[in-house]
């Protein structure tokens, strides 16, 4: 039992401002060595399968893909909705955390906004590439064009265009942001002339003046305002998709907050599971803590009851409407020809996630780990019980059918994690995957201590 | 206890007590002779009442539950506040009492032929019956209550001994409340609001039916914090660093229910099934659509323009207007939320609505004064305290 | 290229503790042209340096409402005055349908208004000239020292009073920061002209590229050569490589009626009635039709004076005795199939008004062959 009275250190071991610079940013002063060579090559493997699947499939057309009448959505929108759930972790701990003024995040918010902004470029090829047609997918944008037509407006599709461009360009913005004074950092520190230029250019010329300070706090919090809506929207957009049709299983009013739910949930399991080994190899682990980690997994148990809580509301409603498709619809997912899914889904969301109730399970690096992974696969499964079970079992019996996914669609998901992983990968050898800024301004002793009691507000 | 602080038990001003007594008695007189003049109306006012009590009764007890877990430190000074609210899980059921003797005039699903008629409602009857309603009642009474009892009476000891335990115990209990919090809140919504259209079901109603609670139980706390300091009785060490929290919450809630209602309308209106549109057809017939698109000014856009800037979050006067606003925005939600099944023609406000609002706010000041005597306002043994004190933005 | 003329002197802290006393000094000593440079924000500063609060806000409130007024304004033109379509049952102006692009335009102008302002217009970058680079002062300043420097230009600078300032409240490493020299490139310099003429041959190049020849090459142009049969065009699809085709022996086109009676003027009079009531508004009908196509041969009376002249021979009178005797069915042979010179007029008058027509003749007969009945008092 902890001692309630005294504000937990963010960083252990008292390191000093440079010590903080050397260890975050020894990663990018070293060439890179063998294990990362074998890792980016694992990695980069993984996309060459996706992009050789996504070109067969750009060339042949989507029949390559298992979607059939009435499965008319498979794989694809399950990895969108898959990977734009992930992306939602990093801005929930950038922004939502910063709002929360929980100190823990600064040393995560770097890498997770970093995790979101790939992973929703990851996320983006799919819709990209799931129209059939991805050279005219300028479409999708209002633009005059001599058809004279403009986009539908009322389509969840097209809202999904305006959302995930936006939640793109957003997070970028405020990663960038962030990145200002760190690449102030690198560019009055490094020797190497060449890098010298290059952060003199991204740096825009930051001198830490505190006049500029005050503003960019300023803008630092709207955009966290900003981001915490938006990213709500984004994957409340998302479940729009799905909900605003008739179809049993699928029109529900609970899916937006359960998406959104859902993505915290899967997007801070992997987060965390990604966090394990970078603190471990690159000595981060006295600023990634396991009490960072642990907070983590409170998170993860705390969303991932929601996502149970939602289940229950689905199920309880599904009966208490006397509707019979939406029973069946329920029934089915539960006991019909995907139940293996769904009970893959069931355990692997709800029931494993509640071992995060007992603390030493929060606390050991390979349960975690374990948990961590085991909720990503019930999060895939959980889109894909969505998808599929309720369009294999839609309005008419003649209709159904059962869907299986080809080679060419694992081979598509396989390249999703490639291009994730490799973008990670780079990420990590040429920015600092940790704020430098923000890690110090909560290092213990960092801050004045006041010397007035109370106080007055201070301008922000 | 290392503190450093020394708690001065201030009376409250007799204008408090005075004033939550003569609501009181005027709220019991009047709503005495609503049941007298108008048994239907004023029991569906009963019901508003017990839902608008409950719901922050048990909010209360979800941010006290939730200070713990998520270990915050701003809130401690007002946690006493909250734990003096969260009694009304105690004390709202009595104006469920009234709508149990008079079930037959709020729920359809109570009449037997209409049941027996009705398909669909015949296949709900395992659900909605007069027993299983009045078990689920008592069972979500007796849970919540247990719950209120082992924290608040945990925190009251710690005032003593200090001890650092119970700190963990609260902790623990409060991990264990949430699942229950969670359906109990639910089961309230679905219970005694979405079944008051049996043949309607959304299974975001209790989401619904949580943050506009919660909204307003920050609102209520809000209030009572400002007029604490008012009169002086608030401990120095608050300051606006911690109003503006409370500030932001209300900000953010506000928010967070704009977006959970929209979800709602948009995905009724876009799929546009008569089985679920009905509803809200209801809510947009004759002087209804004003009380519909009032509500979109009077819970979401007026109170954003008023809270949406960082100076407005920390001062007091925007503070305690905004939460007298939105105390009475909420139950102008649950009115339009319930009411349409009483009367489905058109809006109606009279004396009947107006005696149960006195009522109410003559039950909740006045619950407020016995409590507040009773215990302490500062928690003064909790380990968190100093770091309150200390605590800036 | 340093100058000599003095731009600032700078001073390091090394906690914020002695930084927030330093900075509480310099402000009450009355310098207004200083700054502080910290490698992190520190709480407090922003007040102790008697800054004004950020309006930042208020950009992010402008761009926010210009935001929502433009995606709101986009769609209703797009969708309720350009090409309103019926989508769904929904109203042109579907409101709750729009709520979410509109939510998500404001939060893009807004973030990226304000930041954009916040970089070009508060901060003026990029500002990689400021004389503040590439000391040692900043070096530290942005790692891991904290920094007061102060302005020459300030009203009450003087060099060593600064100096010996600075030293009193407690910085280290005094360092004396000089201008840059300034650097005056000329518009018309070589490398300008050289950069402009490259951009306008790469994107001139790109577009005439994109547009005339990339939109023609796979997979763009996969749209323009289709796998269908146009008409007037050869088809790889049928044998004999015409993309015209005849009617399959012994079918009939879905909408066509084949002509019955055709070939049988006789049967025609004898298996056809004419169903139409005779009254005032089929005579009157079949009058306007009878004026209008028939009478130019036939003239208004049906008497044969053709109007035509020498085109076309006169046709004989349509009240001979055979005319009368004729049934109106052998009529609307002649009317539907044409006979001799007269061609057909199926594809003039439809079939009703053929009927009608006849109607008009028979009245046009019974006005000039009255029989005993059409008598009345001898009228």
């Amino acid at each position: 039992m902890r001692d309630y009275s005294i504000e937990p250190s963010v960083v252990k071991g008292k390191p000093t401002f440079h010590e903080i610079d050397q260890t975050i940013g020894a990663p990018l002063e070293k060439a890179p060595d063998k294990k990362f060579f074998m890792a980016i090559s694992i990695t980069g493997t993984m996309l060459l399968i996706g992009v050789i699947s996504m070109g067969l499939s750009v060339y042949y057309g989507t029949g390559l893909w298992g979607n059939n009448n009435p499965v008319g959505w498979g794989f694809p929108i399950v990895n969108f909705v898959f990977w734009v759930g992930i992306g939602h972790a990093g801005t929930l701990i950038s922004a939502i955390l910063f709002l929360f003024r929980q100190r823990w995040r600064n040393g995560i918010a770097r890498f997770a906004e970093g995790m979101t902004i790939f992973a929703v470029i990851t996320a983006g090829i799919f819709p990209l590439f799931h129209t059939g047609r991805p050279w005219l997918a300028h479409y999708l944008m209002p633009h005059p064009n001599d058809h004279s037509l403009w986009v539908n407006f009322t389509s969840p599709l097209l809202w999904d265009v305006f959302a995930v461009s936006t939640y793109l360009i957003v997070s970028f913005i405020f990663w960038y942001v962030g990145l200002i004074p760190d690449f102030a950092n690198l560019r009055d520190r490094t020797k190497n002339k060449i890098k010298k230029i290059i952060y003199s250019i991204t740096s825009f010329g930051w001198r830490g003046s505190n006049r500029h300070w005050q503003n960019y706090e300023m803008v630092y919090l709207i955009l966290a305002g900003f981001a915490t809506p938006l990213v709500l929207s984004v994957h409340t957009i998302v479940s729009f998709d799905f909900a605003v049709s008739q179809l049993p299983g699928w029109h529900t009013t609970i899916f937006p907050p359960y998406f959104v739910a859902g993505a915290v949930f899967s997007g801070f399991a992997m987060v965390q599971n990604v966090l394990i080994f970078i603190r471990k190899i690159f000595d981060f682990e006295h600023i990634i803590t396991i009490d960072v980690l642990e907070k983590m997994n409170k998170i993860i148990i705390m969303t991932g009851s929601f996502v149970g809580y939602a289940y229950g509301m689905e199920f309880f409603m599904a009966w208490y409407s006397g509707n019979e498709a939406e029973s069946f619809a329920f029934i089915n997912r539960a006991f019909g020809d995907y139940a293996w899914a769904y009970w893959i889904m069931v355990s692997c969301n709800v029931i494993f996630p509640q071992l995060f109730w007992i603390k030493k399970i929060r606390r050991t690096i390979p349960a975690m780990f374990i948990i961590g992974v085991l909720v990503n696969v019930g999060m895939w499964f959980e889109r894909f019980v969505i998808t599929v079970t309720s369009l294999s079992r839609d309005f008419l019996p003649s209709s159904w059918a059962y869907f299986t996914p080809t080679l060419i669609d694992g081979g598509i998901l396989v390249g999703s994690f490639g291009l994730f992983f490799t973008l990670l990968l780079i990420f990590t050898k040429t920015m600092p995957v940790i704020s430098l800024a923000e890690i110090k301004a909560v290092l213990d002793g960092s801050q004045p201590s006041h010397h007035h009691k109370g106080g007055g507000s201070h301008e922000n | 206890m290392e503190n450093n602080y020394t708690y001065v038990k201030k009376d409250l001003p007799s204008v408090l007590g005075k004033f939550g007594y003569t609501f009181l008695l005027v709220g019991i007189v009047a709503t005495v002779l609503a049941f007298v003049f108008d048994p239907t109306r004023a029991t569906f006012n009963s019901l508003l009442t017990f839902t608008y009590l409950m719901g922050i009764g048990m909010c209360s007890l979800f941010l006290i539950g939730l200070e713990y877990l998520a270990d915050a430190v701003w809130s401690v000074g007002f946690r006493r506040i909250a734990e003096y609210l969260a009694v009304l899980v105690l004390i709202a059921p009595i104006f469920a009492i009234p709508v149990l003797f008079n079930m037959h005039g709020v729920f359809h699903w109570t009449h037997e032929e209409a049941v027996a008629a009705d398909a669909i409602l015949a296949k709900k009857a395992p659900y909605l019956n007069v027993n299983f309603f009045i078990i689920r009642f008592i069972g979500i009474i007796l849970v919540m209550g247990a719950f209120l009892l082992i924290l608040v009476r945990n925190s009251a000891k710690q005032d003593s001994s200090g001890d650092q335990k119970i700190t963990w115990r609260n902790i623990k209990w409060s991990a264990v409340m949430m699942p229950f919090f969670g359906i109990s809140i639910t089961l309230i919504a679905v219970d005694w609001l979405m079944s008051l259209e049996p043949h309607w079901f959304s299974t975001i109603i209790g989401v619904y039916y949580f943050s506009g609670s919660l909204l307003t139980t920050f609102a209520i706390i809000t209030l009572f914090a400002v007029k604490l300091k008012d009169w002086n009785i608030l401990p120095d060490f608050i300051t606006k660093d911690h109003f503006y929290n409370l500030g932001a919450f209300m900000f953010a809630f506000i928010n967070f229910w704009a977006y959970i209602a929209f979800s709602q309308l948009l995905l009724i209106w876009y799929a546009n099934i008569p089985e679920e549109t009905f509803w809200y057809l209801l809510k947009f017939e004759g002087s209804w659509m004003y009380v519909s698109i009032g509500l979109i000014f009077i819970q979401f856009l007026i109170p954003y323009a008023a809270l949406v800037s960082q100076p407005s979050k920390s001062s007091y006067k925007r503070l305690k207007i905004m939460a007298i606003w939105l105390i009475f925005a909420h139950f102008y939600d649950l009115y339009w939320l319930a009411m349409s099944t009483y009367n489905k023609d058109g809006a109606f406000f009279g004396w009947i609505e107006i005696a149960f609002i006195i009522l109410g706010i003559g039950v909740v000041v006045t619950t407020f004064k016995i409590v507040y005597n009773k215990r302490k306002l500062v928690p003064v043994g909790d380990p968190k305290l100093k770091r309150c004190i200390d605590f800036h933005l | 290229m340093r100058t000599e003329k003095l731009f600032a002197i700078g001073g390091l802290f090394d906690n914020t503790n002695d930084l927030m006393a330093a900075t509480g000094k310099v402000t009450d000593k009355g310098y207004k042209l200083f700054d502080v440079n910290t490698p992190f924000p520190v709480h407090g500063l922003d007040h102790k340096m008697k800054l004004k609060p950020s309006p930042m806000g208020y950009f992010a409130l402008v761009f926010g409402i210009a935001g929502t007024i433009t995606a709101l304004a986009m769609m209703t033109f797009m969708m309720v005055y350009d090409y309103p379509i019926n989508i769904g049952g929904k109203p042109d102006f579907a409101l709750p349908a729009f709520i979410p692009v509109t939510f998500e335009l404001t939060v893009l102008f807004a973030a990226i208004g304000t930041v954009f302002a916040l970089l070009m217009v508060f901060f003026k970058f990029p500002d990689n000239a400021n004389p503040l680079h590439d000391t040692n002062y900043m070096q530290r300043c942005t790692s891991d020292r904290f920094g007061i420097h102060i302005i020459a230009k300030d009203k009450l600078f003087n060099e060593d009073e600064v100096y010996d300032f600075l030293l009193s409240i407690g910085a280290k490493n005094i360092e004396r920061i000089y201008q840059y020299e300034e650097e005056k490139i000329p518009i018309m310099s070589k490398q300008f002209i050289g950069f402009l003429v490259v951009s306008i041959i790469i994107i001139s190049g790109a577009s005439y590229f994109v547009f005339n020849k990339l939109m023609f090459m796979p997979p763009f142009n996969w749209m323009e050569d289709q796998q269908r049969v146009d008409v007037e065009s050869t088809s790889t699809f049928f044998e004999d490589g015409f993309g015209m085709r005849n009617k399959v022996e012994g079918t009939v086109l879905k909408s066509y009626m084949p002509d019955e009676y055709k070939t049988e003027p006789d049967s025609a009079g004898i298996y056809l009635e004419n169903p139409l009531e005779y009254n005032e508004k089929n005579i009157a009908l079949g009058k306007a039709k009878f004026l209008t196509y028939c009478s130019p041969c036939h003239d208004n009376f049906a008497k044969g004076n053709s109007r035509l002249g020498d085109q076309f021979p006169k046709p004989p009178t349509l009240h001979s005795k055979k005319l009368r005797e004729w049934t109106d069915g052998r009529i609307y042979h002649v009317i539907t199939f044409g006979q001799g010179v007269m061609p057909q007029y199926a594809s003039q008058v439809t079939k009703t008004e053929r009927w009608a027509i006849i109607q008009y003749i028979r009245t046009l007969q019974r006005a000039f062959n009255p029989g005993e009945e059409d008598f009345e008092d001898g009228k």
